[in-house]
């Protein structure tokens, strides 16, 4: 007998910090490349600061496990440069995205029951 | 700033093409983007420092990932295409492996350096004149320490000679040299030491340095050896040192002695014999130099006698190499002329691919997909299918190398043949390499010259299926030009192997036994009674069940020493032309060999010692002579007894079928008894096992008496055939696949363009062309490429022929039958391979195909 196959989204589990962050920041709505650079750095106050060849390596790697897409529309022609590239979450992203926060969730839980809850510093 | 983006960009051009296609723009305009704000140089450095870093780490994953892609797919698109990638892949592993295996004995041979120090600057000294062989120390070494051009010269030879070590008695290899050999060579010994000076002095005491293998094989790798005594062939050695295990140098000997300048010290079983002088060259000294030298010295000793050879100064390395060195290259050649014929079946393969996938090439490139990505895809396709092959080929080279070794012996141990050495799978590797990558870049190639939008509006397959098929010509013009040249050379070699196995040997080989023995050292030589011994045991293989007849023979036809110097003879006072060779024999050798005795009698046991020594000559002896031969009175040039010639034998080739017929003639081995003997023993039924029974009976009758070369006479011709054989099979073999291969690309290639012209094909069909019409039109067009080829081949051919001839010195230049055989072969089948594959035409439907468009 054959194991029963994982789902699709957990196969992709953990997800890798970058990525996570990188669906997050594109739930709020549709973002370029560099964009979601910013807004990570931002988000993190400067702690994940992803390098260019990272970064695109893991657009890359989203885009072929089809949890994001590129956008055809574009924001306001005027405020954009339209050789730039937009990036949405697909409807899988989301799905992979809320999977890893519960997955995440049940891990601090988890360490919650043994270690107490730590007063942030 | 300018400068800083366009290092980034070249930097970026190391990404793989997709992830480059897709990326390269965005991440060059982040640079920017960054870059621009830097206030400072140290904030720029430590910019830098991190975007290389980056890099460093992105690129590889990128390219790994893309990698696995494109294999994946590339195991896709073989398994979709089972039978012609399966044949594509077993051809290249046979071709790879075949390359690789050849260039195996090459690396041993000819690139692996030699066990000595500075192997380079050692030389053979070819023609150098003998010093005299008894006292010629002093003179040697005076020649020696006044030389120019020589560092350091020493000389030796080599005989067989009885080992006893006290324990029981072999037959082996000693090397008699001057006290330097050692030295010059530049090897140490493994522990005691080497020669000192003087030590080959006449009349000095005898010491000697054995092998690593015996002092194994005999003394267990006892260090206690040193100082231990042995006989060689009777007379007593001391052993001082023994050779590290590389070092067999000359001719695999297992000991060497010093007694060069006292060659009467040791007996010696042959009758004639030469020694080789080698050197270290000097360090100032060239090549070029040297034998300059070392001529005009020669000149000015020999003055204006002729040599049978140009006297020159020889590295080592090749000497050793000999006749493998040309062989080898030879071999080279004909394997990579099938590494070529099966690259360009692989080159078919993906050729067909690319037209088939044309439409879909053409709609992803007018989407977008560089030319770069499919590049990209085509060559890993290729690597992959020669790197999988090359793998299954070390196996191929395995076989090779070992078949190699039977048939060309290593001249020293160091230079075993193999496979796993670095340079070998190196060179396995790079060949595996180089041909994927020229069959992925060639296809590929092509696709730069495809007008996607063009193409788009509307498919016309024959506009631009051109620059496909005269690429496709092209090769197959190659692919029959090798081919032709193959199948002519091995028709050659076929023939004359045909021929050298069904020739009269004067002698039969089936059901025979033949063995050595060297009396030399033992105890019936003590006693003096080796007449008695030789005797004793014929009369007790004679006593074997099964054995039909038995008799004896100083120098066995097949083996190393079959002849010897030729001595000169007056018949009646008649000089022979050109001498004949001496042989000694038993009565009933001639029996025993089945030699048909021509005229007169065989010896017979009354021809005791004491009575008129008689002597028997075979044909070639009576042709030189002219008229008859026996009755008449014989003499040796110089010697003052006279013999009679009471017999007349069949000749018999020494060399084997190949070898050139010799004057000979045999004297009664009780009346001038040798010291050794090979029994020949002509036995009922299956001849092998008897081999071991005839050794047993010497065994029996003196067990410190060597046995050696026990073999059968069919062994013994097997032998002398081997390398006729090997080569023959090889050349052969590659012949039937570069036929096989050629036949094969033929066929896919014309069945390939019907597919193409299906719509052409159907034009014609509908306004009245039969389909026999268009098959011969076909029939025509395909030929063209391949009649243009072999033309080209049956050139080749002729040139081939001449280089032939260094892989078995019987081969017979190219003639036009071969030439014309193998065209009428590939001709036929590669009509045969199109007309079948026109057969398509006659099913055709022209009113369904026009419709289809």
């Amino acid at each position: 007998m054959s194991k029963p196959k994982p789902s699709p989204v957990d196969a992709l589990l953990p997800l890798p910090l970058p990525i996570f962050h990188m669906l997050l920041a594109l739930t709020e709505g549709e973002r370029h490349g560099y964009a979601l650079k910013r807004e990570i750095l931002q988000r993190t106050g400067g702690k994940l600061n992803l390098a260019s060849g990272a970064l695109y390596g893991s657009i890359n790697r989203m885009l072929e496990q089809a949890l994001i897409e590129e956008s055809e529309e574009r924001p306001d022609p005027h405020l954009d440069d339209e050789r730039r590239r937009y990036y949405r979450i697909t409807p899988l992203g989301l799905r992979v995205a809320q999977a890893e926060a519960a997955r995440l969730r049940e891990l601090v839980q988890l360490a919650e029951d043994s270690l107490g809850f730590p007063e942030p510093a | 700033m300018a400068n800083a983006r366009k290092l980034y960009g070249l930097l970026l051009k190391l990404f793989p093409a997709r992830f480059r296609e897709e990326y390269a723009t965005p991440l060059e305009r982040q640079f920017c983007d960054d870059y621009r704000d830097l206030p400072n140089r140290g904030a720029r450095a430590l910019f830098w420092l991190t975007a290389l870093a980056d890099l460093a780490v992105s690129i590889p994953k990128e390219f790994t990932r893309e990698l696995r892609q494109d294999i994946a797919y590339s195991l896709r698109v073989y398994r979709h295409r089972r039978t012609s990638t399966a044949l594509a892949f077993v051809a290249l592993a046979l071709a790879i492996g075949a390359t690789t295996g050849v260039f195996s004995v090459m690396n041993a041979v000819l690139l692996r350096s030699l066990p000595f120090r500075e192997p380079q600057r050692l030389v053979e000294l070819s023609w150098f004149p003998q010093p005299p062989f008894q006292g010629g120390d002093v003179q040697f070494r005076a020649w020696r320490g006044a030389n120019p051009y020589l560092d350091d010269a020493s000389v030796y030879v080599v005989f067989p000679m009885n080992l006893n070590t006290g324990r029981e008695g072999v037959r082996v290899r000693v090397a008699e040299t001057s006290a330097n050999f050692f030295e010059t060579l530049g090897t140490e010994v493994e522990f005691g030491r080497p020669f000192a000076p003087g030590e080959d002095t006449p009349g000095s005491d005898s010491v000697a340095v054995i092998s690593y293998g015996l002092w194994q094989q005999v003394y267990g790798g006892d260090p206690r050896v040193l100082g231990s005594t042995i006989r060689l062939s009777g007379v007593q050695a001391t052993i001082v040192g023994v050779a590290p295990p590389s070092m067999d140098y000359p001719e695999r000997t297992a000991v060497w002695t010093p007694t060069i300048f006292d060659i009467q010290r040791l007996p010696i079983s042959v009758p004639a014999w030469h020694d080789t002088t080698i050197g270290r060259l000097k360090s100032g000294v060239s090549w070029t130099r040297g034998n300059q030298m070392y001529q005009a010295e020669m000149h000015q000793r020999i003055g204006d006698r002729r040599l049978p050879g140009t006297p020159a100064l020889v590295p080592l390395q090749e000497q050793l190499a000999g006749h493998v060195r040309e062989a080898s290259l030879v071999l080279m050649g004909i394997v990579v002329s099938v590494l070529l014929i099966a690259c360009a079946n692989v080159a078919h393969l993906l050729l067909s691919r690319i037209t088939e996938r044309r439409q879909e090439l053409e709609v992803r490139s007018a989407l977008g997909a560089s030319r770069g990505r499919l590049i990209q895809q085509l060559i890993t396709e290729s690597t992959l299918l020669t790197l999988g092959a090359s793998i299954a080929g070390l196996a191929v080279a395995h076989l090779v190398a070992r078949l190699a070794s039977v048939v060309e012996p290593v001249p020293m141990a160091s230079q075993q043949y193999t496979v796993l050495d670095g340079a070998v799978l190196a060179f396995a590797l790079s060949v595996a390499t180089l041909t994927g990558l020229l069959f992925g870049v060639l296809p590929a190639g092509l696709l730069a010259r495809m007008q996607p939008a063009a193409d788009l509006v509307r498919v016309q397959p024959n506009t631009h299926g051109v620059g496909v098929r005269r690429v496709r010509g092209t090769l197959i013009a190659i692919q029959a030009a090798l081919t032709v040249i193959l199948l002519a050379g091995a028709l050659a070699m076929g023939r004359n192997f045909l021929v050298l196995t069904g020739t009269d040997m004067g002698f039969r080989t089936d059901h025979a036994v033949a063995m050595t023995v060297s009396l030399s050292g033992t105890r019936p030589e003590a006693q003096k009674s080796q007449r008695q011994f030789y005797e004793e045991v014929l009369d007790r293989l004679r006593a074997v069940p099964g054995v039909e007849s038995a008799g004896a023979v100083a120098y066995l036809p097949l083996t190393e020493l079959a002849v010897t110097g030729t001595l000169g003879f007056r018949v009646d006072g008649d000089p022979i032309e050109h001498g004949a060779s001496l042989n000694y024999a038993t009565p009933d050798y001639f029996r025993a060999m089945e030699t048909p005795i021509v005229a007169g009698r065989d010896f017979t046991p009354s021809d005791a010692a004491g009575t008129e020594p008689v002597v028997i000559v075979n044909q070639e002896f009576a042709r030189q002579l002219g008229g008859d031969v026996v009755g008449r009175g014989i003499r040796m040039t110089g010697s003052k007894t006279n013999m009679r010639i009471v017999g007349l034998v069949r000749t018999a080739r020494l060399f084997g079928p190949a070898g050139p017929a010799v004057p000979q003639i045999f004297l009664l081995a009780s009346q001038s008894v040798p010291d050794f003997l090979t029994y020949v023993i002509r036995v009922r039924g299956n001849a092998v096992p008897y081999v071991s029974i005839c050794r047993d009976v010497v065994r029996q009758l003196d067990a410190e008496v060597p046995v050696y070369d026990a073999n059968t006479l069919e062994g013994l011709k097997g032998n002398t055939l081997a390398r006729a054989r090997f080569y023959t099979t090889v050349v052969s073999f590659l012949g039937g696949l570069a036929l096989l291969l050629a036949v094969l690309g033929i066929y896919g290639v014309a069945s390939f363009s019907i597919v193409q012209r299906t719509h052409e094909i159907g034009v014609c069909l509908a306004v009245g062309a039969t389909p026999r019409r268009l098959r011969a039109m076909l029939l025509r067009q395909s030929l063209i490429p391949v009649a243009a080829g072999t033309l080209a081949g049956v050139a080749g051919a002729v040139l081939l022929g001449r280089w032939l001839e260094h892989l078995t010195v019987n081969t017979a230049p190219l003639d036009p039958t071969a030439c014309g055989i193998a065209l009428f072969t590939l001709a036929t089948t590669a009509a045969g391979a199109v007309w079948k594959a026109s057969r398509r035409v006659v099913r055709m439907d022209p009113m369904s195909i026009l419709r289809a468009e």
